[in-house]
């Protein structure tokens, strides 16, 4: 096992190399044979990953406790699916499992319609540097099958926060999404060392994009709701750097989904795309750096900083490589790029939505850095809290939603400026009508109900676009409806589906501002028998019982809720105090309606009947995971749909056809 | 002038004009991270400033008044001063052990550190954890190596 276990690591570095050099050779001597033979590593490396993958797995779920990793991270009583899922609990484990992802993608590219397309050889090359990059580090630096010195009886299990289903997901769908954008970032370079400046790299690439794109969302929103039900402090997101460190990609990639569609239609903007795509590759790097090298303080501190200087060298690498190569093609794109023509046109709202979002990301990064440009500078450490954030990023996002709401009624090429107007009259009155509404119902705060009521603009809009498009194609066919709904969305699902995304954002934005605004909270110290009152709801707490759940002792609130005087049942907040781990985990208790959730802490006691509990009432929050969920709907539906690059492209005169 | 160019010059604009204003949230929003040294032997220069700061919990020193919500607690930097502080709000997880805390919040005059977030760090979160050599020295020799960062 031990001998398998290394050799496929081993064999991964060589096999990319090798794959590399035939490549390489392939182009030189203009031979298909070399490039045949290249192919054929890349499959190698997915199956010798595949090998180390399920060789790691086994060693997990059947507790070999000789192996570092299976003991650092899992013990005996630990249950089956956390045993294996332990796969990505620590470091080796995880940069096992990107190498693992980045080589099925790197094979499933490579054997595509477009396998004779002569970017191929470049692109392959590019990804199998990536999966060189990660092998080499397995081998000099965490390998995931390391040995103990003695065998221990049993392991230290794993960190009680990541025995949750959120954290079997987060990980994954983070992986999938940073490794996915590798795909479109290689196809970029390929087409700039080619010169070919046409839009092909990216019809070839939109699916990737959008799949990268599809796992970020869903990486960040499972983060947040992970957050929100196990680390007990009743929100879902800290600004903290590693969160951060997702959040960059996901906007500077949500830019890039937009200026391509100019690219598509208008030929413009290609230097711009280029670069979002590096960008969008290097901030993956940049975000793994952060979260291994343990240069800043956070949560989710890894805490091996060798491993961070390996990342920082590569990405210099990768950097220094895509500048190279922008920069001696820059003359080249700059002839094919095509003017802008009007200022009042989609064109040139989308152009404003890219530097916003990048102007978004770039705040994101500036904050996050702070810590050390400024210790740099002055000597002193000033940590950037979530109040810096929240005063940048609002502003910043409002104008986001506006735009939301704007963009969709304006034209392409040249719009009409009175035919806008009347267009968004509906969505305006909406917004106007939520403003005065809240208003009316006594809400406090202007800016969220400016946040709120944008978010209702935006909201109109779509539902505008959706019933527009209904009505005219109504007209022409005489479908009923439903019938009509459901042809036009499949017949235009690119665009339809970009909508419901913006539906699921609105759906985000009402949680995020609500929650953010109107959140209450409560903390106090009761005796056994009395009450606490917060919002519409009471809470008695009855008494403090331990059990053992799992080999673990639990210690719980038993408390009775009542809301608007209607019993809804008990509630019961935990801490859980685990054989392995020196501090007890925290178990909220949640009672979630539509419009608010009852989170419930239990954080300390003196006695049996004296407990100290803190109660939050957070309006909202579940609509952002709805939201969430919608969003990653959306995203499909217009992954599924669209038109593939229909231009099959003339295949390499090399390749011995 | 090309249309470009004039695009281009009014987006340099409202660039120009948003890291300006990042620049002025920067100081309200921020925390200077200061040692407990310096703190005990120069506290009245930070007066008003928000703090961030780290020690090592003096375990005996933990006074928990659950009524009032009031938790007071000192921490300590071996051979480097000690700092009183005073916390309204929630007394975190294994308080009692020799953790290290860390602390955000302003400096009174009196000397006494006035709370607003009081966080206890417990050695590499994500990481197992060698449970059977696990003690308090590690985590010293933690803190020591968190210094010279």
């Amino acid at each position: 096992m031990y001998l398998i276990g290394n050799i496929s690591i081993y064999l991964g570095i060589a096999i990319s190399l090798y794959g590399i050099i035939a490549n390489l050779t392939g182009l030189k001597k203009k031979s298909s044979k070399w490039l045949e033979s290249a192919r054929g590593a890349v499959l190698s490396l997915a199956f010798v990953s595949s090998i180390s993958s399920f060789l790691l797995l086994y060693l997990l779920g059947t507790s070999q406790f000789q192996y570092k990793y299976v003991a650092s991270y899992t013990n005996e009583s630990l249950p089956m699916a956390y045993k294996l899922t332990a796969f990505w609990a620590g470091n080796a484990g995880s940069l096992l499992l990107w190498a693992f992802l980045l080589s099925i993608y790197a094979a499933m590219v490579v054997f595509s319609k477009e396998k004779k397309n002569p970017m191929m050889p470049y692109v392959s090359s590019i990804l199998m540097v990536n999966i060189l990059f990660f092998f080499t580090v397995m081998a000099l630096n965490v390998n995931p099958f390391e040995m103990t010195d003695k065998i221990p009886a049993d392991g230290k299990g794993l960190n009680p926060m990541l025995q949750n289903p959120g954290m079997i997901l987060h990980p994954v769908t983070l992986y999938m999404g940073y490794v996915g954008l590798a795909v479109p970032f290689a196809f970029g370079i390929a087409a700039l060392i080619l010169k070919k400046m046409d839009s092909e790299w990216i019809k070839l690439t939109r699916r990737w994009t959008l799949l990268a794109w599809l796992f970020l969302t869903l990486g960040n929103v499972i983060g947040g709701w992970w957050a929100y039900l196990e680390l007990g402090w009743g929100g879902y997101w800290a600004w903290d750097p590693v969160e951060n460190a997702s959040f960059l990609p996901w906007l500077t990639v949500s830019a890039f989904l937009h200026s391509v569609m100019i690219q598509e239609r208008k030929n413009m903007l290609k230097t711009w795309n280029v670069s979002l795509i590096i960008l969008s590759y290097i901030l993956t790097l940049f975000g793994t750096f952060l979260v291994r090298s343990g240069v800043l303080t956070s949560v989710h501190a890894f805490g091996d900083s060798n491993l961070g200087t390996y990342f920082l060298v590569f990405m210099a690498f990768m950097m220094l490589f895509s500048l190279y190569v922008v920069m001696t093609r820059y003359g080249l794109i700059k002839k094919e790029s095509s003017p802008i023509e009007a200022y009042f046109s989609k064109e040139s709202t989308f152009l404003l939505n890219n530097l916003i979002l990048v102007a978004a990301a770039f705040a994101v990064f500036w904050g996050t850095m702070y810590p050390l440009i400024s210790e740099t500078f002055t000597g002193t450490k000033v940590n950037v809290g979530a109040p810096y954030f929240n005063k940048v990023m609002a502003p910043i996002l409002l104008v986001l939603i506006v735009l939301m709401g704007i963009c969709p009624l304006i034209a392409w090429q040249k719009a009409v400026f009175e035919k806008f107007m009347k267009n968004i009259l509906w969505p305006l009155a909406m917004g106007i009508a939520t403003a005065i509404l809240l208003f009316v119902f006594g809400v406090k705060g202007i800016y969220a109900i400016i946040g709120l009521s944008a978010t209702s603009f935006m909201f109109g809009t779509h539902l505008l676009e959706f019933a527009r498009g209904i009505g005219a194609r109504r007209k022409a066919t005489k479908e009923n409806i439903l019938k009509a709904a459901f042809k036009l969305t499949v017949k235009n699902q690119r665009r339809y589906g970009g909508y419901i995304v913006h539906i699921g954002i609105a759906l985000i934005a009402v949680g995020v501002i609500s929650s953010h605004s109107y959140s209450t909270e409560i903390l106090k110290t009761v005796d056994a028998g009395n009450s606490i009152k917060i919002g519409e709801y009471t809470l008695k707490f009855n008494e403090l019982t331990e059990h053992m759940k799992n080999g673990n002792g639990v210690v719980a609130a038993d408390v009775d809720v009542t809301y608007k005087g209607k019993d809804i049942g008990k509630i019961k907040p935990e801490k859980i105090f685990y054989e392995t781990w020196p501090e007890p985990s925290t178990e909220v208790a949640i009672k979630t309606n539509w419009s608010q959730d009852l989170y419930v802490v239990l954080s300390s006691w003196e006695n049996k009947d004296k407990v100290t509990f803190m109660v939050k009432v957070n309006p909202f929050v579940s609509w952002i995971w709805m939201g969430g969920i919608i969003m990653v709907i959306g995203t499909a539906f217009a992954l599924i749909g669209g038109r593939p690059a229909s231009i099959r492209y003339q295949t390499n005169k090399f390749a011995g056809r | 002038m090309s249309k470009n160019k004039k695009i281009v010059i009014g987006l340099g604009l409202a660039a120009i004009a948003f890291v300006i204003m990042m620049f002025s949230t920067m100081p309200s929003a921020g925390s200077k991270e200061i040692t407990i040294e310096d703190l005990s032997k120069n506290g009245s220069n930070y007066e008003g400033d928000y703090i961030m700061t780290q020690g090592l919990l003096n375990k005996e020193s933990v006074k928990w008044d659950a009524d009032k919500l009031e938790l007071r607690f000192e921490l300590y930097e071996e051979g480097e001063g000690t700092l009183q502080v005073f916390h309204k709000g929630i007394k975190p997880d294994n308080f009692s052990e020799d953790v290290i805390v860390l602390v955000e919040g302003f400096i009174q005059k009196d000397g006494v550190f006035e709370a607003e977030k009081v966080q206890t760090k417990c050695p590499t979160k994500y990481e197992g954890e060698d449970m059977e050599n696990y003690d308090s020295e590690m985590h010293k020799e933690m803190y020591k190596n968190d210094k010279k960062e």
